[in-house]
């Protein structure tokens, strides 16, 4: 066999090759590390601890392992908080240490996790799992987590865990009051004591001097002028401060002070910066009208069918169909004949009486009759004694030259 | 381990008959080694020999190689996060924050895209600048050579490089993404009368929405890619016509032997040999013994060497370095300052440098510094090899003597764009107001 060439390269680049493996394995290692490096499996450990300390190692068994998250669908929200505050749930943590704290009974019970998450009203960002990030605490995410800690940031004057509330004002909006929410509670009283609509369209009605602030809360932090204002430069800071004096912060501004304490100040601050354009699924808006809107003449007339002679026919449910018009009932549906001449009907289109008729029911009626009006013989009798009256009326409103009851349809 | 076949390793019937079934990565002789480059799909892009003076690592810095290796990795890193991300204005800002947060290794995958991604930016610039600077794009003693118009290919590849990572850039809708696509496609519409039916094409619309998310998405993870890949062939292909690295030409100008007579034994296609258009190149000199290695072992361990390194590198950078996701993308709200991808920022501070204001009349620098600059100096690239009158010597050597004042006035269009990219880049501040670096800028306000 003909020898190799003699190359000068392997003498450096072998080991070269043998430093770049050695590189690549401690690239791979800290890769991998990197990926688990993460507290919430250390939060996880601690709270199985504290779980087998106060309930025993089958309770603690039950804890969950691995990355948890609530996914609302409805509120495109995925809240991976439960990941660290495993012990939301729990009973009997109630005096722990955040993250393991057992969460108040009473605001779940309105508003159940599955429904809401948990950013929807405490803030953050639930995609995250590590701390800073999931608070908020980090650069480019503008909805902090809205904690006591942030609270005594701003040495609210009242209850330091307050701003939560600005979110609760997502959905109750339109509530005057909201059980729970004092600080909410009080700006919108001030917002009626101290005519604010005088100058400010508020939710689409109100004067036009002032900007409208129906979605102000949107207001880009940038779009601010903090130019004369010193300390915090947040939008809250400044609602705040202006507030307490109009024209120290806008020159030249026709806004009147109100001589607002800290108090009223923070509160209105907070109002006024949950009016955002929220796309809340109508569900979740509390107030909103869960039905169509009917007009005080339907509901008078509603009332009348209910309470009027023909209100045995409404009870019974043959309004749904039939029309009694000489006795006042209108059918909303209006499918079958008017029974104010069923009398005469049952005879010129069955050549039965009504009586007979409702006896041994033909075509739809004794499906009907059969399925979903059921009446005892009893019953039946008094069927016809109240198509009876509805004739007579009948006939009395014709002799007197008023015509309510439509011709025979067919 | 050895890769060393298994089996018999008996001498072989007849010239490249290989009963192996494996190719030898330490081949115990030339013929073996040979072999190697025969019966392995990957290697065949190699020359079974190569001039040692190319492989040295001062001459081409392997920016090819590992330019090659990036686009590599790029490949590999994107096709999970093709099965990740999703290109809708509704949730695809959602789908990256899953990448940075839930996916076992998203953030580091994603990193890894990124990093190799501008670091791809980053090696092809630099390979431009290797080959204008050794002269490469000349051609030498080989006939059939047209190194020119593989330096046309190049300028392509790296236009297309940077339209793969502009395209990129949109993809996770943030407000990064948002802005910068803002500005580079506003740039694009002040061409004069087309202008706006470019940006239009561009976007697939008027305003940067679904539309342009998907255009971009499809150009970024099939068209371009694709393009980019065939063109790479192409650019590799041509390497090999033309006879190797330029520096191989060196090697014709050694004095050989007087009684070895000059034979073309060198050849690559029949229909070549045939029409005398194939390189032929004068064999003892690029075959001697002195001055060339095996390419198995030799030249496949260098590039594993540069490949793997770089793997090594941009895998252990993406542990440290997080990429970032802005808030999600607002057409409301412009960031303060707004800026166009790093790359293009010597362009933006041309355009902001030749916007001038004579009371309320402005004169649009969009023109000059968006269209008419950057036209001019791909023009000009691309036709250089034509215009380069420098003698046959000057190919394959650094900074040669003869080409010193084009090497001048091209390291000085580098250093004007390099100082310009930095200006964009660490002293533009809000409201494009000039800061030194070391300057702090004025606090952005949050809401609460």
């Amino acid at each position: 066999m003909e020898k190799r060439t003699n190359s000068p390269f392997p003498a450096i680049d072998r080991p070269v090759m043998a430093v770049v493996g050695v590189v690549l394995v401690i690239g791979t290692g800290l890769f991998m590390w990197s990926d688990r490096a993460h507290d919430w499996r250390f939060y996880q450990m601690e709270f199985a601890q504290l779980v087998a300390d106060q309930f025993g190692a089958d309770k603690a068994a039950e804890v969950p392992t691995g990355m948890q998250q609530i996914w609302v669908a409805d509120l495109e929200r995925a809240d991976r908080c439960t990941t660290c505050h495993l012990g939301v749930l729990w009973k009997g943590f109630e005096k722990a240490e955040h993250p393991y704290r057992t969460h108040p009974e009473a605001p779940l019970k309105t508003h159940p996790l599955e429904k809401f998450g948990c950013t929807s009203c405490h803030g953050g960002q639930g995609w995250a799992i590590d701390t800073a990030a999931a608070h908020g605490q980090v650069a480019h995410w503008e909805e902090p987590l809205l904690s006591r800690s942030l609270g005594e940031s701003y040495t609210l004057a009242g209850d330091k865990n307050a701003l939560m509330q600005m979110n609760c004002n997502t959905c109750h909006r339109y509530d005057r009051e909201t059980n729970g929410a004092t600080a909410i509670n009080l700006a919108k009283r001030l917002v009626t004591d101290k005519g604010c609509r005088a100058c400010h369209v508020i939710n689409g009605y109100g004067g036009t001097i002032g900007p409208d602030l129906t979605e102000v809360g949107d207001k880009a932090p940038e779009q601010y002028d903090f130019s004369r204002l010193s300390g915090q430069r947040t939008a809250f800071a400044w609602h705040v401060a202006h507030l307490k004096d109009p024209r120290a912060l806008a020159e030249g501004t026709i806004m009147p002070n109100f001589n607002f304490t800290t108090e009223q100040a923070q509160a209105l601050s907070m109002l006024v910066l949950s009016w955002r354009r929220h796309d809340v699924p109508a569900r979740y808006l509390a107030g909103a009208p869960r039905t169509d809107p009917r007009s005080a003449e339907e509901l008078a007339a509603e009332e009348a069918m209910k309470t009027g002679p023909g209100r045995w026919f409404v009870d019974t449910g043959c309004f749904v169909c039939h029309s009694v018009s000489a006795l006042g009932v209108k059918s909303p549906a209006q499918i079958g004949p008017d029974l104010s001449t069923a009398v005469e009907d049952t005879q010129s289109r069955f050549g039965l009486t009504v009586d007979a008729f409702l006896a041994n029911p033909t075509g739809t009626m004794s499906v009907v009759l059969s399925r979903q009006i059921i009446l005892t013989p009893e019953q039946k009798q008094v069927a016809v004694q109240k198509l009876r009256e509805a004739f007579a009326e009948h006939q009395k409103q014709r002799a007197a030259g008023v015509t309510t009851a439509p011709a025979p349809s067919h | 381990m050895s890769l060393r076949a298994p089996t018999r390793r008996s001498e072989p019937d007849a010239p490249g008959v290989r009963p192996q079934m494996l190719w030898s990565l330490r081949p115990r002789s030339d013929r073996e080694a040979g072999d190697a480059i025969a019966s392995n799909f990957l290697f065949h892009a190699f020359p079974a020999k190569v001039s040692k003076a190319s492989m040295a690592w001062n001459y081409s810095f392997w920016l090819g190689t590992i330019s090659a290796a990036l686009f590599f990795l790029l490949i590999l890193s994107g096709l999970p996060l093709l099965f990740l991300y999703v290109p809708s204005v509704e949730r695809a800002y959602q789908s990256v924050k899953d990448i940075e947060f839930v996916i076992t290794f998203g953030s580091w995958i994603r990193a890894v895209h990124r990093i190799a991604a501008h670091g791809m930016v980053i090696v092809v610039f630099l390979h431009l600048v290797r080959v204008f600077l050794t002269g490469a794009y000349k051609n030498g003693a080989g006939r059939g050579q047209h190194r020119e118009w593989n330096w046309v290919l190049g300028v392509v590849m790296l236009l297309v490089t940077l339209f793969l990572s502009f395209t990129g850039y949109l993809l996770p809708w943030d407000q990064l993404a948002f802005w910068a696509v803002t500005v580079g496609t506003n740039i694009a519409s002040s061409i004069p009368a087309i202008g706006p039916t470019v940006r239009e094409l561009l976007i697939g619309g008027r305003t940067i929405e679904q539309a342009t998310l998907i255009r971009f998405y499809v150009l970024h993870v099939v068209i371009l890619p694709l393009g980019l890949g065939v063109l790479f062939a192409y650019h590799m292909w041509r390497v090999r016509k033309d006879g190797g690295l330029a520096r191989a030409e060196r090697d014709t100008l050694l004095e050989r032997p007087a009684e070895t007579p000059v034979v073309a034994t060198k050849t690559y296609t029949l229909l070549g040999v045939a029409r005398g258009q194939a390189p032929v190149i004068r064999a003892q000199a690029l075959e001697a013994p002195e001055t060339t290695v095996n390419a198995v072992p030799d030249l496949t361990r260098r590039a594993a060497i540069a490949t793997l390194g770089t793997f090594a590198v941009i895998g252990i950078l993406s542990v440290f370095i997080a990429s970032p996701l802005e808030e999600p993308a607002n057409a409301l709200v412009t960031p303060n300052p707004a800026k166009a991808p790093w790359y293009f920022l010597w362009l933006q501070e041309i355009v902001t440098d030749t916007t001038i204001r004579i009371g309320s009349f402005t004169v649009n620098g969009a023109f000059v510094g968006g269209v008419v600059l950057p036209g001019l100096l791909i023009g000009l690239l691309t036709v250089w090899p034509w215009l380069d009158r420098s003698p046959a010597a000057a190919t394959g050597v650094w900074m040669a003597r003869t080409r010193g004042r084009q090497n001048t006035v091209f390291l000085l269009v580098v250093l004007g764009i390099l100082i310009l990219t930095f200006i964009g880049m660490a002293m533009r501040g809000p409201y494009w107001y000039l800061y030194w670096p070391w300057e702090a800028w004025p606090d952005i306000p949050a809401r609460i």
